[in-house]
């Protein structure tokens, strides 16, 4: 089953979705309007990119100590969660255990990020993402 | 902060805590994990300025979308490749992705 779907089929998922790396792209499933979902999707990669920043500069005072690549980022709100896991993101309430299942499955199932996440975000010009990614 | 008490969440390596502007205040490190004070030190830098992002973010999206729910913000997590850290306020925990209790985590950093 696709990610997203799996995702919402999740009693407390509110919203999840999929954004090309090179940031023209996406698709969700949820509640959010088209627009927000492009918001969404916009946030999410700038702060991917802002981590997978700060780990490279990490990297170069430690160097393989675990950190890099960076697999995602988690926002925990008062009442919502937005979880980021490559180039998938969901947004969650704040329900008992429901962030622990929503990060084990995104991990599992979009498996480990590779070291050529900076590649994708930047590199992938031209041609068709969609085709490209799925 | 009872850091040796953050010490007991499940895969912790360790706990810190900042000050305001990201000065690594006071840690603990598990025995045989290859952080150190100076990662701590990056790490409690990086982890300001993604609590400032992020608590910009959620309201500039409450104020745009109408959408409640992200203010105040309660923590940022970092996920790399074998560990994750989570902070809140002026304290973190470097976890063990594999043992990583995300919700106990982020409940321990809210109540120190």
């Amino acid at each position: 089953m696709h990610i997203v779907k799996q995702l919402m089929a999740i009693p407390g998922v509110i919203a999840a979705g999929e954004y090309a790396y090179r940031g023209d792209r996406f698709s969700y499933e949820g509640a959010l309007t088209e627009e927000f979902a492009r918001m969404a999707s916009i946030v999410c990669r700038a702060n991917t990119l802002s981590v997978n920043m700060q780990a490279e500069i990490f990297d170069s005072f430690a160097e393989n100590c675990g950190y890099r690549p960076i697999q995602g980022w988690i926002a925990r709100g008062s009442q919502l969660t937005v979880c980021a896991v490559g180039n998938y993101f969901s947004f969650i309430e704040n329900r008992d255990e429901l962030l622990n299942d929503v990060m084990t499955i995104m991990r599992a199932k979009v498996g480990d990020v590779q070291d050529d996440l900076l590649v994708n975000l930047y590199a992938r010009l031209g041609g068709d993402t969609k085709e490209a990614l799925y | 902060m009872d850091l040796e008490k953050m010490m007991e969440l499940p895969g912790a390596l360790a706990a810190f805590t900042y000050s305001d502007k990201g000065d690594l205040q006071s840690h603990v490190l598990r025995e045989g994990t290859e952080l150190t004070p100076l990662v701590l030190d990056l790490l409690a830098r990086s982890c300001v300025a993604n609590l400032a992002i992020a608590s910009m973010e959620g309201h500039g999206w409450e104020a745009l979308t109408g959408q409640s729910g992200f203010q105040p913000l309660k923590g940022f997590s970092v996920v790399g490749l074998e560990w994750s850290v989570v902070v809140n306020g002026n304290c973190g925990v470097v976890v063990k992705n594999r043992d990583a209790d995300y919700e106990a985590t982020f409940n321990a950093v809210q109540t120190t």
